[in-house]
Formats: C-alpha cells, structure tokens, sequence
C-alpha cells in the first residue's frame, strides 16, 4: 500500500534558556495505510514531540515531512490549522472536551472549523457518537460523563471528520483498567475497520495491541519492531452502556 | 460561514457564562454612552427651547437700550448713560430709510385685580400699537390698541393668556373691568399663550397698555427699550443709520462712546453657542475619558478570559481552528460585551430623557445619537478586543493543551 507519512531527517530543536534542546535529533519514518503503531519511550525522550510533530501541532527545525503528498515542513499555521482538521484526529490523556458544551456539539466542533452545513454536521457527529456506543448520551455535558465514556466522545469527536490517521496520546493514562480496556477496544476496531491508528504509551501492555512499536530515546527512533499479526482481541467484555 | 455562526454563539456563551464579571466590566461603557446619550438630549431640546424663545426676538428686530444685553464693559462705565426718551421713536422712523416699525417699550410689574383675584407681579408694558408689528404678537381674543387710544391716554388693557386664565376663568374677558391700583382699565384684547422665554421668563404672564396711558399714569422716567423692526437685507445700514441718528440725537463729539446700546438676537446666540460649547465640551470629556476606563477594563477582562480558556484554545487549535477563527471568536466577545453595555446606556439615556422631558425642558432622544453610540460602543470593544483576541490568536496550541 501506499504511504501516507513520510518523515525524512527531522529534527526539532528548542531553545529553553541559551541551552539548545534535541527534542528530535534525525527520524526517518514511514507510515503506510492501515498500520497500527505505538510509540514508547521514556519522559523526555522526545515521544510528545514525535507526536506533535506527527499530528501537524508542530513544525520541523530540519528535515521534510510530507503527509499524503502535502509538504507539511513547509506551511504556515492557517495550512496546518487545516491539515489537522482534515487529517487528524486527537484523542487526548485528559479527554480535552470542552466542559459547557454537550457530548454531540463537542463532537461536532471539528466540523464546524471545515465548514460543514449544520444538518450535515448533526448527522455525522451522532454516526461518530454511535459508533462509540454512547448516542444514547449525547444531550449529556462531559462531567455527566464517567471517564471512559468521556474518552469515547474524544474519540467519537477525532473520528468525524473522517480523518487519515487517529493520534491517541496516552489515551488510557486517566481511567481505570476496565474503561482503559473498553478504550482499547474502541482503537482495535477502527484499526480492524481500516482505519490507521498511532498510539504513544509508556505501558507495555498498551503498545502490545499495535503490529509495530517504535521506541524513542533521545529524539531517535532507537528500535522499530514489526509483528506481523497484531493482537486485536481483549479479554475484557464489551458492555453496552446502560441508558 | 459556520464558523463565524459558531463564534458568535461560543461568545455569546461565554458572557452568558460569567454574566456578573460581564455586567460589572461593562459599568464604563454604560457611564460612557449614558453620558454622551443624555448631553446629546440635552443640547438637541436646549436646540429647540432656544430657537422657540429666538422666534420671540425676532432676526430684523434692533432693540434700542441703556445696556448692552451681554456686555462686557465695567459697570461704571455704564451707569451714568442717559435715559432713552419715546421722541427717539419719530426721529429713528423719519431718518432711517431701512427702519419698518418702531414701538417704545416701558415696563413695571404691577398687581391686577378683578374682584377678589388678583394677579400679582405682571409685567406691565407701556407701548405703541406698532410693538405687534416689532414683537411677533398675535392677539387670541379682542384686538390690539389703536394709535387714537395711546394718543389719547386710554384706559385699556391687553392681557397675557395666564393673567386672562387666572382673573377670567371660564368667562369671556373681553370687555371686563380691571383695576390696577386705583384706575380701572377696560380689556379689549388677550394675547396668545407664547410659553418661556428660555425657559425662565414667562412672556404670558403679562399685561400691555398704550404709552400714553403709561406715561401719565405711571413715570415719564424709568426703564424703557425702543424695539425697532428694520429691513432684514439691510441690517448693518439701519444699525449704522440708528447708531448716527442717536449719537447726534445725544450731541456726542467722535471721539466719543455711545452712551446706548443697540442690541439684536445674535447676542443671545453668541451668549449661548459658547454654553452649548462648554456643556459639549464637557460632555465629550466625560464621555471620553469613562468610554476610555471602560474600554481598558474590558482589555482586562478580555486578558483574563484568554488565559483561562488557554486550553480550550488548545483543543480547538488542534481540532481545526485557525487563528483568524480564534481570533474572531474572542474579538465578538469583546464586541457583544460592549454593545451590551451601549444597549444599556441608551436604554438609561431614553429613561432619562423621558425624565428631562417631564419635569425640566421639551427634550427627546434623536434616534441618531442613539445609533451613533451603539456604534461607539462597538468601536470601544474591538479596539479592547484586539490585543487579547491577537494573544488568544497566536498562543502555540502544544503549550496552551499543557496548560493548567
């Protein structure tokens, strides 16, 4: 298949106090289509950044990036604002809804930065809210919500736009073991449906649902481990919310 | 479009959501719009009273006194000027080609009684039948006095529309009997009600009998005024005419003064163009300086709401938003928060103009002023807006999403 990413000889460099820091020191990566990737690293290794830079939040000090084509090193931010909206979606460690406002308009809000018509905009975020399981919720504001409800609305909420690639950022850090579970079973299917899926762990466990694991140490990509059949299933059951 | 829809909601959402800190901020903007709303009533009803009460004097009319009305000589100057004689009358109307009509005028105030009512403190004016061509006077009821009855030293009255309302009231006037001290006059005319002479002077509380009559009865000396009506496209030459007619009347040599005063409407225009001038002028400090404060606040408030809505921020960054949309999204709220407070000031204005209309003077809000300071207003919170919306704008969506 073809590729999607395509990062060549990045580097991000900051310069916290005088003192240069080599978030990312030279990656070169390839993301192909339907791929289910996690990455791992110690704090500070330069993961977040790896992340960031990925999900278009940040831009490369050095190096190419391309994304579908789309030279993302090269854009200003009203491009990358766009690039983002189109292409990903983020599903956060905290969640990050937007507290006031209901479980469907948080879904909705990317659809709203693509200029989607409000008709259209409701149908799609309540097909993302069902395939979370949680129309039933919709009406309900985010601290209504238990946590792992709330992350299936970040998910439903990254999923709406249809975007190429779902960027999960420690998205069971927050919940408890059987919300974390029922999270991981969400990404497993959209992985199963086509989807590609890129998660950044520090969990073994976790990293264990992606077919390719990447580990990170010292803005380098140090280790890249493809297993040809991922594991998918989980051993935990799937309960349908009670309404 | 859906985006532009979106933030006029999510602003209006977030006032909704910290209403007290909205209306509070607000308070300057209201005082501001409030001030300039009311000095803007205020000027446009003084406007109106004043051209009401200059329709009294009217434009081509020179009135021939002692003093000058605004004048700005030393008093001493001025107190040993003779006396103005009614003969000026005949002289001015023979020698001045621009002069129409001519009226001595003297005045006292008098109580007039009929029964038991009396009428105290009318101003009671002795003139000549021409002063209804010099003052604009239309007679209700009855008829003005001839040229025969001031010759002749009639005992005759017109009345002003109170003293009529308060000695007659439901009875018809004409013809009656009044007394004035120990003479009776007849009444044969009553004047049509004219109002305040701004705002102060009630001209219907009067009373005029013929000069001659006045003259006999009363003083030969004292106050008087010659009111003379001139041909309006030769003002200036029947000034000049009047000015020599009575310098020579006085025998003054050239180096001299005069030792009188031809004063004319424009006076009172002057007079009040320059308190227009201070009420304005004040006006717009006021509404200047609590328009700035207030927008100043609203900068604050607009600083505080970025900072703790960064992480919203954040997850709409990367979510899809761009800064323009960020940027729109808190320029609006800066903008509904003080148009809200231009709809409150307005609204406390048009309260308050309904106040000044009923208890001080004629005065309603121009509905362009009140367009006008809703648009002030919405200048005020954009310019306020901008430096927080810039901020809100440009945060970096990694930081703002690590935001506490």
């Amino acid at each position: 298949m073809a590729d999607m990413i395509k990062l060549r000889g990045v580097k991000r460099y900051y310069d916290v106090g005088g003192e240069i820091v080599r978030a990312l020191d030279g990656v070169d990566l390839t993301i192909k289509y339907n791929e289910y990737i996690s990455i791992m690293g110690p704090s500070g290794s330069g993961k977040s950044t790896m992340m960031n830079m990925i999900g278009c939040l940040d831009s490369p000090t050095e190096g190419t990036y391309e994304f579908e084509g789309e030279k993302v090193h090269e854009m200003d931010d009203n491009q990358l604002a766009s690039i983002r909206n189109r292409k990903i979606g983020f599903v956060f460690q905290t969640f990050n809804l937007l507290p006031k406002l209901t479980a469907l308009r948080n879904v909705e809000l990317p659809l709203i930065y693509a200029n989607v018509p409000r008709e259209d905009r409701l149908e799609k975020a309540k097909i993302a809210l069902e395939k979370v399981s949680l129309l039933d919720r919709m009406h309900h504001k985010p601290n209504e919500l238990s946590g792992g409800q709330r992350q299936r609305v970040a998910i439903a909420r990254a999923l709406v736009t249809n975007p190429s690639i779902i960027l999960a950022d420690e998205p069971t850090g927050n919940l408890d073991s059987k919300s974390g579970a029922e999270i991981m079973n969400v990404l497993d299917d959209l992985y199963n449906e086509g989807n590609t899926v890129i998660l950044v762990t520090h969990e073994a466990y976790i990293a264990e649902h992606a077919h390719r694991t990447l580990h990170i140490l010292d803005g380098k990509i140090k280790d890249d481990v493809i297993k040809n059949k991922p594991k998918t299933k989980i051993t935990v059951l799937k309960k349908k919310t009670p309404a | 479009m859906f985006a532009f829809v979106e933030s006029i909601r999510m602003a209006l959402s977030a006032i909704w959501g910290n209403k007290l800190r909205a209306g509070l901020t607000t308070l300057g903007i209201v005082i501001g719009i409030l001030a300039v709303t009311l000095m803007g009533t205020l000027i446009s009803g003084l406007d109106r009273s004043f051209e009401k009460s200059m329709s009294f004097l009217g434009k081509d009319v020179l009135y021939i006194a002692k003093h000058e009305w605004f004048g700005d000589q030393e008093w001493w100057e001025v107190r040993n000027r003779p006396d103005l004689k009614a003969e000026y009358v005949e002289k001015i109307k023979s020698q001045s080609k621009y002069v129409k009509a001519a009226a001595p005028v003297a005045m006292r105030t008098a109580d007039i009684s009929r029964g038991k009512e009396t009428a105290v403190g009318i101003n009671m004016l002795g003139t000549t039948a021409e002063f209804l061509q010099t003052a604009f006077l239309n007679i209700d009821d009855g008829r003005f006095f001839t040229e025969g009855e001031d010759r002749s030293g009639a005992r005759v009255i017109v009345i002003g529309y109170d003293v009529a309302n308060l000695l007659f009231e439901n009875e018809n006037p004409i013809g009656q009997k009044v007394k004035m001290g120990h003479y009776v006059f007849r009444v044969i005319g009553v004047a049509e009600k004219q109002g305040k002479f701004l705002g102060m002077f009630n001209i219907d509380n009067r009373a005029l009998i013929p000069f001659g009559t006045y003259q006999r009865l009363f003083s030969r000396r004292g106050w008087m005024r010659l009111d003379v009506k001139v041909d309006p496209e030769h003002i200036e030459e029947a000034k000049d005419d009047i000015t020599a007619i009575l310098r020579r009347l006085r025998g003054l040599h050239p180096g001299e003064k005069n030792d009188f005063a031809i004063n004319q409407q424009d006076a009172f225009r002057q007079q009040y163009q320059t308190m227009k001038l201070a009420i304005g002028g004040t006006g717009i400090f006021i509404t200047v300086l609590s328009l700035v404060v207030g927008g100043i606040g609203i900068m604050n408030i607009m600083f505080v709401s970025v900072k703790e809505r960064t992480r919203e921020i954040g997850v709409r960054k990367a979510i899809g938003a761009t800064p323009g949309s960020i940027m729109q999204q808190f320029l609006l709220e800066a903008l509904f928060i003080c148009l809200f407070g231009g709809f409150v000031g307005v609204t406390l204005a048009l309260g308050g103009s309904f106040m000044i209309d009923k208890y001080i003077f004629p005065s309603t809000m121009p509905i362009t002023l009140a367009i006008i300071s809703l648009v002030i207003s919405s200048i005020v919170g954009i310019l306020a807006g901008l430096a927080p919306s810039y901020k809100a704008a440009r945060l970096d969506p990694i930081e703002a999403l690590r935001y506490e």
